[in-house]
């Protein structure tokens, strides 16, 4: 069975919020029968990344963190991938980073360096959240917005979709929670939320073989 | 990079005020904000701004343009 690895930093109210809705893509991998590896807080650094990717060779990396065009980083927004340093790292993996701007360049230097395929994003990823849910972001529904568009992706690829099908089905729940607010009776603070739900799909990219699985 | 004019920042400020109180947005590295936070920074038009601008500017131009409900009817089909 595939095995799964997972960056999970926690440092900020950001990666915070991130890697606690992650968490529930993770549950679903495991009930797919993934061998499911979390690299959280101080774990999400470049020498335990490094190490857990050459001895389990994960089939996905599901990146959760702060990140830039060339970039993306874990704990304390620590490098843990970098073009023209270590994007080799990625060969033969599917990734999806949930993480700004890292389709730009990151994405392709990955892929010439031998990943299989990689989603993310060409901008920055906004989103929003109930700052009365700062300790509990799992039940924030605000950020659930955005992080459940973002979750469909990985659940995606965890049930055998391609990674071009699975960055499309995250295109579409994006989509979908644009249409919900247009359509139905809806909080103001949902209502907001369509700026940047329309930039987060606009920007969802992805890079090499649109046919690989994992 | 692209300079934005009075009205540009009249328009985009008057956007964030229909943001409700109590929420946050989180830029991604450049961190999490309030409502005035990012009317702060989009009035002193420095990076934070700028991609507030940006992503303000980029559903507007959809909206004019015609993009945003091709893009929303296209990605649910």
């Amino acid at each position: 069975m595939a095995t799964l690895l997972a960056t999970l930093p926690k440092h900020d109210q950001t990666t915070r919020c991130i890697s606690a809705w992650a968490k529930k893509a993770l549950d679903e991998a495991r009930k797919k029968g993934f061998t499911v590896f979390e690299l959280a807080d101080k774990r999400a650094c470049r020498r335990e990344f490094e190490s857990m990717v050459k001895k389990h060779k994960p089939a996905f990396v599901f990146l959760n963190g702060h990140g830039n065009a060339v970039a993306v980083g874990g704990n304390e927004n620590k490098v843990l991938v970098q073009a023209g340093e270590n994007e080799n790292i990625l060969k033969d993996t599917v990734t999806y980073a949930l993480s700004c701007q890292s389709a730009k360049v990151l994405g392709e230097e990955s892929v010439k360096a031998g990943a299989r395929a990689y989603i993310g994003y060409k901008e920055d990823f906004i989103f929003l959240f109930d700052e009365e849910k700062r300790t509990r972001p799992e039940d924030d529904k605000l950020a659930g917005l955005f992080l459940e568009p973002s979750n469909q992706i990985a659940v995606s690829l965890i049930k055998g979709r391609t990674a071009h099908d699975s960055h499309l089905n995250g295109k579409k729940y994006f989509a979908r929670n644009m249409q919900k607010m247009l359509t139905s009776q809806t909080s103001k603070a949902d209502t907001t939320t369509l700026r940047y739900l329309y930039w987060n799909m606009s920007n969802l990219a992805c890079h090499g073989d649109g046919n690989a699985t994992v | 990079m692209e300079e934005y004019n009075k009205e540009i920042i009249d328009l985009v400020v008057a956007r964030l005020q229909t943001l409700p109180e109590g929420v946050g947005v989180s830029i991604g590295s450049e961190g999490d904000y309030s409502k005035q936070e990012l009317i702060s920074h989009v009035e002193h038009r420095d990076a934070v701004g700028k991609k507030i601008i940006d992503a303000e500017m980029g559903f507007l131009r959809a909206l004019k343009e015609g993009n945003f409900y091709g893009d929303l009817i296209g990605n649910l089909a």
